[in-house]
């Protein structure tokens, strides 16, 4: 976010002293961005230590013939290894790069191209989609809960895009890139058309789009169903499903293993969107209007920034990138649209926040949780343990990162959190006189 | 005999700042004493020093000569101090006795219930012995600002204190009610209290104080007696060379109609009607002032010219062209620059850095902007050469606006909207909480613009700011013009019974009604004598 040159000069007045610590600093990384990284890295690594001792409790609990790990002096014994588990998790997910019981650091025998990796980087390629959707609209200062239906209508436009165009075109490499354009773009437009719903809610019903679009994702989900129960359901199907798209309309697993749901043409499809995304937002004249929308509605109505039109852009942006991420899981993953649509808008949310609502920062979030889903398989190949201590893990992580930074960000929703810039009883006052005096002398601290 | 309050050698130190650098400070009792200084002299940090609010890095509190060491304000009260802030803490929907005894209620049964008629006759007495106009059952929300303050007085006198300490008091006064506050003030001493006053106003701490100290970059200039010091000795000391005190406008012909409102209303956020058809114009190269008490509407008739708000009824044209209802983003288009009231709220984005402000309203404009994306390098360059106009301090695009005093951000944004090469200026307060080095700029600056053709309209609450700019001035009550007079000539007097609601009498009013007709108004406008 900090465009700053490499020169910043500072001339110092005994007034200006408070922030020269800034101004050293802010040419490299912005305050915000790296405050931000700290609390998602101390948050994972908290989850890591509280996960640790979960485990070993909960191996404490457990029965089993012989102990996994049996705790020096004491010799009390416990029937899960936390150091196993955890290397299982990270390793596993990763195709064992590193060996296990083996001498050497690295497994001889690994290649990149396996299918626990394939799994991992296919929920990551969904999450970057979901992540990013909700991050754009956190960025507008908005509350999009409702990416999950986004996503689901998104999907729904696709499947039947795709399986309504495919028998106008020949089969073929041609045909294919043309089906997935035309499936993406139709995933862009249900997703962005729901998205938007909520978004002029907001602008012109001054509805709050936290409920809307809690609303909206069972709406959605809902009339998918009975369509595709009641139209579109594949013949013979023994669940709710549509027919399988063609096989050349759906993403090639080139390299990967087919069973692993993965195409490297769709992670760079949602690389070309962080970079996109990042663009718009710091680049662009709209992204200046959506970022000032978030951090300060009053200054971007003063400066010109239309807040209605503002809303429902940003919303149907966000929707349509959900959308996306819809388009992406019928095309890459399942291949038809189904019932049984996984929790990717929701993960998204996660995802956002851990990325400090940042596009570039979505990439490593969105790959840490494909890497716990990736995990959690080889856990329940590899170990004893129960899955469901995966995804106790996995829901640590969300919820220490969650804890500081969804706090300030609900307080700052509500207008009742401290928009200051830190220190100990930094205020938010806006009274002017004195407020001045103290900022100016005590640098934040508060004042009478 | 000792001083009633002495500060020996306080020395207060915050990370990489001295706030008060090795003051002394002797207040004697019964007197009043005003702490005068510009923004950031460290006026407020002091009297937080007295106040137990900050303890001293170094030095030593002496009450009445004994030395002094407070934890916090409970102590400080204990000893006999109190404060009295710029903002009351007072709760509205309660009574103003009930507002006086809040937190230290006399209380029967055993202390289970509040002794409701001890403390509303303690109220009474107290208020009667200063001779406090206030009726103690009135509710707080139904009572002036004036009489708020006397409320937050009463407070302070009825926990014990011998010592008042008031921040700013009449920032939010109209004149009269100042003038109320300086016999309040001779009442107290009569009666032995001891008054320290902060402000950075030179003509309220001469016509309120017996003595006078000023604070500069945290260090004591020097403590001087009322009567033997002129205004011009109190800004040199305040701002350490010597100050124009007085604008110097030259008479000058206005040119064309730049702005025509004609019986605008508007309301308020709350649906409330605030601005009850109000008519004027705006000529080239002229300021229209508006005075008034804040929240008589100003806001909401500012927000309706710049767009921020749309006009419930009348019209308003710029340049000729009718602009109610346009977008705001038509009003910056069309070249009107705005200079809003709360520049931490409006003017600028507190997290972002000074280049991405200076860009605020032109984002979609070039050279900031083609096609849609923008130039970061050219919005640097634009942000540079504003800070280096405008002497914003410090001098560095990448600076936060959060982390710049207020006077900085004001000098920013008036450089912003300035360099807009606007046709008309819309400045509201632009000198609030500004220190008097920066506001001698800002007035020039303006001076320059209406100099250059511009027109301005200059919305103040301070009295001798719009008078002694305008070549024009309109005072506003309750969302109406009571009056619209020539600056050169009208008393303050005058302009303080038309802020307070009142018609002056006829030959005044009719004068200006006629001279607001009439289409050349520069006459006599403009030679901005005033001796404020």
């Amino acid at each position: 976010m900090s465009r700053s040159d490499a020169g910043a000069e500072g001339g110092g007045d005994a007034d200006q002293v408070p922030s020269i610590a800034r101004r050293v600093v802010s040419p490299f990384v912005d305050r915000s961005v790296a405050e931000r990284l700290l609390i998602s890295v101390a948050a994972i690594l908290l989850s890591i230590v509280v996960g640790f001792v979960i485990v070993l409790v909960s191996g404490r609990i457990a029965q089993c013939s012989t102990a996994a790990w049996t705790m020096p002096l004491t010799g009390i014994g416990f029937c899960y290894d936390p150091v196993e588990v955890y290397l299982v998790l990270f390793n596993g997910a990763l195709g064992y790069p590193f060996a296990v019981g083996e001498p050497g650091l690295f497994n001889p025998n690994w290649t990149p191209f396996n299918l626990s990796l394939g799994l991992t980087l296919s929920e990551t390629t969904l999450l970057i989609f979901t992540g990013l959707s909700v991050a754009v609209a956190f960025r507008a200062g908005l509350f999009n809960i409702g990416t999950q239906g986004q996503l689901v209508v998104g999907a729904l436009a696709t499947a039947l895009t795709v399986l309504a165009a495919a028998p106008f075109l020949p089969e073929g490499p041609v045909a294919g890139v043309v089906l997935i354009v035309v499936g993406t773009l139709a995933g862009a437009a249900g997703g962005g058309f729901w998205g938007a719903i909520p978004g002029a809610l907001k602008a012109y019903a001054d509805a709050n789009e936290v409920i809307t679009t809690i609303m909206l994702n069972f709406i959605a989900a809902n009339i998918a169903y009975v369509l595709v129960l009641e139209v579109f359901r594949a013949e013979g199907s023994s669940v709710v499903a549509t027919q399988y798209v063609p096989e050349h309309a759906q993403y090639l697993p080139w390299v990967f293993p087919e069973s692993s749901d993965f195409a490297l043409l769709a992670l760079l499809v949602g690389l070309g969107f962080i970079v996109g995304l990042y663009y718009l937002v710091e680049h662009t004249s709209f992204g200046y209007d959506l970022r000032t929308s978030g951090v300060q509605a009053a200054a971007a109505e003063y400066g010109g920034v239309n807040a209605k039109a503002t809303t429902v852009r940003a919303m149907t942006l966000s929707g349509a990138i959900g959308g996306v991420g819809g388009s992406v899981w019928v095309l890459m993953s399942e291949g038809r649209w189904m019932a049984s649509v996984p929790a990717l808008g929701f993960d998204g949310i996660t995802v956002s926040i851990l990325a400090g609502n940042n596009p570039l920062g979505v990439l490593p979030a969105a790959f840490l949780f494909g890497l716990l889903k990736g995990g959690a398989l080889e856990i329940g190949f590899r170990t004893d343990v129960p899955t469901q201590l995966v995804g106790v893990l996995r829901g640590l992580i969300i919820l220490f990162v969650a804890m500081p930074e969804f706090f300030r960000m609900a307080g700052r929703y509500v207008g009742v959190g401290s928009t200051g810039p830190g220190g100990p009883g930094g205020s938010a006052s806006t009274s002017e006189g004195t407020d001045d005096e103290a900022t100016a002398v005590g640098g934040g601290e508060a004042d009478a | 005999m000792n001083p009633a309050v002495h500060m020996d050698g306080i020395t207060k130190r915050f990370p990489g700042v001295v706030a008060n650098d090795d003051v002394d400070l002797a207040v004697e009792r019964g007197s009043v004493h005003a702490l005068l200084g510009e923004n950031g002299a460290g006026k407020t940090t002091l009297m937080n020093v007295l106040y137990g609010l900050y303890e001293p890095t170094e030095g030593t509190v002496f009450l009445d000569g004994e030395p002094q060491s407070f934890d916090s304000p409970r102590d400080a009260i204990d000893a006999g101090v109190g404060m009295i802030h710029q903002h009351f803490m007072l709760v509205d929907p309660m009574t103003v006795w009930e507002n006086v005894v809040l937190g230290n209620e006399p209380k029967t049964w055993g202390g289970l219930r509040v002794d409701e008629d001890a403390a509303r006759e303690a109220v009474v007495d107290l208020s009667e012995r200063y001779g406090f106009d206030v009726d103690p059952d009135a509710r707080i929300e139904d009572v002036s600002v004036g009489v708020q303050q006397r409320v937050e007085i009463l407070k302070a006198l009825y926990r014990g204190a011998d010592v008042l300490i008031l921040d700013e008091p009449t920032a939010v006064l109209t004149p009269q009610e100042v003038e109320d506050l300086y016999d309040v003030f001779e009442e107290l001493t009569d009666q032995g209290k001891t008054i320290i006053f902060i402000s950075h106003k030179l003509g309220e701490a001469l016509s309120a104080a017996d003595d006078i100290t000023v604070l500069r970059d945290g260090v004591n200039v020097g403590t001087v007696a009322t009567d033997g010091v002129t205004r011009e000795e109190l800004a040199e000391m305040m701002v350490g060379r010597e100050v124009l005190m007085d604008p110097a406008t030259t008479p000058q012909e206005p040119g064309d109609r730049v702005l025509e409102a004609t019986d605008v209303h508007a309301e308020d956020d709350r649906g409330v009607e605030a601005v009850s058809g109000i008519s004027f114009e705006i000529r080239a190269g002229e300021v229209f002032g508006i005075a008034g008490v804040d929240g008589n509407g100003q806001s909401q008739l500012v927000e309706a010219i710049t767009g921020m708000r749309e006009p419930t009824d009348g019209s308003i044209s710029y340049l000729g062209e009718p602009m109610a209802g346009e977008s705001r983003r038509e009003h910056i288009d069309r070249g009107m620059a705005f200079i809003p009231e709360d520049r931490q709220e409006r003017g600028l984005v507190m997290s972002y850095d000074l280049t991405e402000n200076g860009i605020l309203g032109s984002q979609h404009d070039p050279p900031f902007a083609s096609g849609g994306r923008l130039d970061w390098r050219a919005s640097r360059e634009h942000a540079e050469s504003v800070i280096e106009q405008y002497d914003v301090r410090p001098p560095n695009a990448d600076a936060e606006a959060e982390s710049l005093s207020g006077g900085n951000q004001q000098k920013f944004i008036v450089g912003r909207e300035f360099e807009r090469d606007p046709d008309l200026v819309v400045a509201m307060h632009p000198t609030r909480g500004v220190d008097i080095g920066s506001t001698e700029f800002l007035h020039d600056r303006l001076l320059e613009l209406r100099a250059e053709g511009k027109a301005v309209l200059l919305v103040s609450s301070k009295l001798d700011e719009v008078q002694g700019l305008s070549d024009r001035l309109a005072v506003i009550h309750e969302g109406e013009f009571t009056g619209v007079v020539d600056p050169g000539t009208v008393t303050e007097e005058e302009i303080g019974l038309l802020m307070a609601g009142e018609a002056l009498d006829d030959d005044s009013v009719e004068g200006a009604a006629v001279h607001d007709a009439a289409t050349d108004p520069a006459d006599d406008g403009g030679d901005g004598g005033v001796d404020a």
